[in-house]
Order: structure tokens, then C-alpha cells, then sequence
């Protein structure tokens, strides 16, 4: 895909429809070692050994309506094209974590894309808590939703309010972290 | 035009599922980015690609296009190959480059309505 935010997005979306209540993003860039390294942990249904060693066979689904099934496998020939690899651990009703690593310079690598509008996409889009930290160097920005959730009471996330304010949240916070990334 | 003809004219190595090359050509598709070719290539296109990756009988399993002509002297993998044959899915191979696969098949008269708008 052009941008890894879209890769991110398919990766958490598969977290929800795993039944995930909570789901723990990190992005860690390190231009030092040259690393750009995506984790999402969830605590979704899981996968038992047999599924989890068809996850990255593009003809395998958990759809009824197609055979194909190419949002992981895409995640990992983008990863491997870029001297990474992804990899993904679960158990049967544990969860799942995916693990996902590029060659931060590689000139393969598609851009990260757009974080705010991925986030909020994702938090507003139903029930599955995020907790996110986005590292850059030595420098970083994370939230976690429950928290915000607590901050606001009764105010739900999808108040128009709330929506304009997180997503400038984000941006700004995204920002922060800009002089940095690449 | 069918993709036996276009492999004649062009010179291209059938790779996989020879026995399918008499479905017709209902246009082409050019693309590195398999997301791209999932949302913009058209049902009996041919795609025009240097991805090797078993991902691409996928896409195009997907898209139910002809087939898949692989550009570069890229060697298919034997996973894509292995699928291809179970897809039906003719993989066509050559040393040219995308771009000039692309303008030899516009010269066989096979357009592609313009997406870029």
C-alpha cells in the first residue's frame, strides 16, 4: 500500500473484528539503528496454532464471501521488501500481537501516511479501546483512550466537540514528533 | 484479442496455466502497488507488474483478471506459480520492461480507459 498508516488501519480493524476491547499501538523509529518497528497487541479472541500459521497465506480468510484474504500478507511483503519482516504470536482466546519492522531508510518504504486520520478512524469507528505511543528518537506522544474516556464522563468520543478536539489532539501531537521523522 | 496472441506477439514465456490463455483481453492494468491493482484494475485485464510475490494470484484471483505478465526478467516464485495453476490464472514472463510491455499493447490495440481523470 502507498502508506503504512493504511497497513496500520487493516492490522487494527482485524484486532476489533477479533472481538478486541483494547488494543495497544507503538510505532518506534529509530534512525540510529534504522529502524521503524510497528507493534499492535490485543486482547481479542486469539488464534489457535493452525490459523496462526495460515495468517500470512493470502488465500486464506476468515470471510465467507471471498477466498482471499490480503491484508496481512500485503503487511509483510511490505516489511520484507524493506530488509524487515512481520510476525504475529497468539493463543486461543489470549489475544494476538503483531510485530511488524522496516528498514527505516530503505527507499522502499512507504511513508507512514496519515496517523491522525488512521487514529481517529479507528477510535471513532466502535467500542475497542486504544492505547497508543508513537516514539521517535528520544522523543514521543502517546494517549490512551480509557483515559480520555474517563476525563469526558457522559460525553461520549463521537461528541463533535470531542471529535474536532481529538483530532487536533493527534495533529499536534503527530507534529511534535515531525522534525525527526521522514 | 486473447492472451495467446499477445504472448505470440510479444514474445512472452508461459510460466503458468497455459490451458487458460484463450480468455480475451478486456483491457490492461499497470502497477507495482497490489492495493492499486485491487481497487482500479478492471474484471479480464491484463496487469503488468515486477512482483513475483504469491500476492499477486491473490490480487488477481480477486480482480478475476486474464493474467499477469511478470516484467524485468523477474522469475516467478514457485508458491506463485503453484497457486497460479490451482487459480487458472496464466502467469506470462519477459525481459522487457513495464513500459515497454505497456506500449507494445496499446500498439496490439489494447487501450485502458484512463483513471486518472
Amino acid at each position: 500500500m502507498r502508506e503504512l498508516s493504511l497497513h496500520i488501519l487493516d492490522a487494527l480493524e482485524n484486532s476489533r473484528e477479533a472481538g478486541a476491547t483494547f488494543a495497544e499501538l507503538t510505532i518506534a523509529e529509530d534512525l540510529v539503528a534504522d529502524r521503524l518497528t510497528i507493534t499492535i497487541r490485543d486482547n481479542g479472541c486469539g488464534m489457535d496454532e493452525e490459523t496462526l500459521a495460515r495468517v500470512t497465506d493470502p488465500f486464506y480468510t476468515t470471510r465467507k464471501t471471498r477466498h482471499v484474504g490480503l491484508g496481512i500478507p500485503l503487511f509483510q511483503a511490505a516489511a520484507e521488501r524493506c530488509n524487515g519482516e512481520l510476525a504475529i504470536t497468539s493463543k486461543l482466546g489470549e489475544g494476538a500481537t503483531l510485530r511488524a519492522s522496516f528498514q527505516h531508510s530503505h527507499i522502499d518504504r512507504a511513508p507512514m501516511g496519515d496517523m491522525t486520520g488512521t487514529l481517529l478512524s479507528f477510535i471513532l469507528g466502535g467500542i475497542c479501546d486504544l492505547s497508543y505511543l508513537h516514539r521517535v528518537n528520544g522523543r514521543e506522544f502517546a494517549f490512551s483512550t480509557a483515559e480520555i474516556k474517563d476525563e469526558l464522563g457522559d460525553v461520549p468520543l463521537s461528541h463533535p466537540a470531542v471529535r474536532k478536539w481529538l483530532r487536533s489532539f493527534i495533529a499536534e501531537g503527530e507534529a511534535t514528533l515531525i522534525p525527526l521523522s521522514v | 484479442m486473447n492472451l495467446k496472441e499477445i504472448a505470440d506477439q510479444l514474445s512472452l514465456e508461459v510460466c503458468a496455466a497455459e490451458e487458460n490463455l484463450d480468455v480475451e483481453v478486456t483491457g490492461g492494468y499497470a502497477s507495482d502497488l497490489l492495493s492499486y491493482v485491487m481497487a482500479r484494475a478492471k474484471e479480464g485485464n491484463v496487469w503488468v507488474t515486477m512482483q513475483s510475490h504469491v500476492n499477486v494470484v491473490a490480487v488477481a484471483s480477486l480482480v478475476n483478471l486474464a493474467g499477469v505478465i511478470i516484467t524485468e526478467g523477474t522469475r516467478p516464485e514457485p508458491a506463485t506459480l503453484e497457486k497460479a495453476y490451482q487459480e487458472r490464472l496464466p502467469i506470462l514472463a519477459t525481459q522487457l520492461t513495464t513500459y515497454t510491455v505497456a506500449g507494445k499493447l496499446y500498439e496490439l490495440g489494447i487501450g485502458s480507459e484512463d483513471l486518472s481523470g
